[in-house]
């Protein structure tokens, strides 16, 4: 219980509480262990995509052993994965051939120019399909509050395209759907931004002191 | 049953049909290259106006916080911004927070450099005319290492290079020495810069970040956190109109050109909505049940 339990809350309090302090103490002490802190918590942090490529890579290999449905695209998870190790690794990436001048493309450049980025751009550019056929099928003012959010939605979508200012250009003033689409923005939008904001804010502080003392105690793990 | 699977079937048409519509919302307008012309917009200006301000010499640090994913957005605000810097002989520090933000910036990089010597007949050195850091993880905690101590952050740079007596680098010691910081996001990077970078290193930040983004930024903006800020396509477009790209080049940005799309698209899902209400209205009145 002692081991498990005392010690590791005492570490978090005392920790946690000296993380809190040095923002107030100016004293080099205080500088130099902050600085110290965030290096350790750099290196932390760069073993922690070892646990994520781990956790990927083991995510998939229990896909391709149960026979998953599509455990094919597992597969290719770690085909992608080892042919762009081995470019990266290669002779520095210039595989087989003789390494030329620096600033010449690799094998790794060109895997990363010719097929991750167009790769992840189509993903990303496939949203519009689907967010078009979204809109028409659920977007309804069903009451007044879905009523006004539909006409402020159309009215900055609108506004935030050039041919509203052609359009508006038409009816005398270019800047009129621009200009509403800028006070959408600029005024309902922002306050309930930072309503959220300062409530999401408040959450975390009350969340960081009842970790601090020892109140929220799940990142121990089960049973504590 | 029958009237239940007429139903399916109808959707999959409408469905289908809305794909093919925004297919060619999209493709159309690059073909027939209309223009559309537009003013900057007010964020958008007042980045650019903060940028031009600056000295030659002065250091503008690059964070390029995205991913390939999001390269149709913010790719031709790097651009656009590198080239700035450039042009006013603007010394660009060039970091990612994002692993695979990496090959990013290195394109960047590289493009933009090409592209100065073509334009304004300079030859910028990597070292001299501008730093590539590269990526470091760590996020809150680098930028608390880069406000301490900025070289022992970045003890050298993407190509190998010490930046302890990097040139590029020369008066730079902490986050405070950086005349301006702009993030590119296509995350949660810019209330990290924000929180443990501007305010409490005080130093002019500005963002650039995706359409998505962009509606969280703007009580940052009215609190003067942040000095201005590009948004979606649409920031990129007004940069490369307010840098006048298309003399530059004589045709217009990447952008630019895909603002023609975007305002088609933008039209079509206007249109698509309110005919989808309005039928919905009818319904409604009409005492049937929509499907």
């Amino acid at each position: 219980m002692w081991y498990k339990r005392t010690i590791p809350l005492l570490m978090v309090f005392f920790i946690g509480l000296l993380g809190f302090a040095h923002n107030y103490v100016p004293h080099p002490l205080s500088v130099s262990f902050r600085e110290r802190m965030t290096t350790w918590l750099r290196i932390i942090f760069g073993f922690a995509l070892f646990i994520g490529a781990y956790s990927l890579l083991h995510m998939h290999v229990t896909r391709i052993r149960r026979r998953q449905a599509g455990w094919a695209y597992s597969a290719f998870v770690f085909l992608g994965a080892a042919a762009m190790i081995v470019a990266g690794l290669w002779n520095d990436g210039f595989g087989p051939l003789e390494s030329p001048a620096k600033g010449v493309s690799t094998w790794f450049d060109w895997g990363y120019d010719y097929i991750q980025v167009p790769c992840s751009a189509t993903i990303f550019s496939i949203l519009a399909f689907f967010m078009a056929s979204a809109a028409f099928r659920t977007f309804r003012a069903r009451n007044v509050g879905a009523a006004l959010l539909l006409v402020a939605a159309l009215l900055v979508m609108f506004g935030r395209v050039p041919i509203s200012e052609t359009i508006g250009g038409w009816l005398g003033e270019s800047q009129i759907f621009p200009a509403i689409a800028d006070a959408i923005m600029e005024y309902p939008n922002l306050a309930a931004t930072r309503g959220i904001l300062l409530g999401m804010s408040l959450g975390a502080i009350s969340q960081s002191l009842r970790i601090l003392f020892g109140i929220e105690r799940s990142y121990m793990g089960a049973g504590d | 049953m029958a009237a239940a699977q007429l139903d399916i079937r109808r959707m999959t048409i409408i469905r289908h049909t809305i794909y093919v519509l925004v297919a060619a919302a999209v493709i159309v307008p690059y073909l027939l290259e209309v223009p559309l012309p537009f003013r900057p917009s007010s964020s958008s200006r007042k980045l650019f106006d903060v940028i031009e301000q600056l000295e030659p010499g002065s250091h503008e640090l690059l964070s390029f916080d995205y991913a390939p994913d999001a390269e149709t957005e913010l790719y031709p605000m790097s651009m656009a911004l590198l080239r700035h810097c450039f042009k006013k002989d603007l010394i660009p520090v060039v970091m990612t927070h994002w692993p695979d933000g990496v090959g990013m910036c290195k394109k960047a990089c590289e493009e933009a450099t090409a592209e100065s010597q073509q334009l304004w007949g300079k030859e910028t050195v990597s070292g001299k005319d501008f730093a590539f850091l590269g990526f470091k993880p760590g996020g809150g905690d680098l930028l608390f290492n880069m406000g301490e101590n900025f070289k022992g952050a970045f003890p050298k740079d993407y190509y190998d290079q010490p930046t302890a007596d990097m040139a590029a680098l020369k008066g730079v010691d902490s986050l405070r020495d950086i005349d301006l910081a702009i993030d590119l996001a296509a995350g949660a990077t810019v209330r990290m810069w924000i929180a443990y970078g501007s305010d409490r290193f005080d130093f002019p930040l500005g963002v650039g970040a995706t359409a998505v983004i962009a509606p969280k930024l703007y009580h940052f903006l009215q609190s003067k956190q942040l000095v201005g800020f590009l948004g979606g396509l649409r920031g990129a477009a007004d940069y490369e109109i307010m840098l006048d790209y298309d003399e530059l080049f004589e045709t217009p940005g990447v952008a630019t050109r895909g603002m023609q799309a975007q305002s088609v698209t933008h039209v079509l899902l206007i249109i698509l909505i309110v005919a989808a209400n309005a039928r919905f209205i009818a319904n409604r009145l009409g005492g049937r049940q929509e499907v």
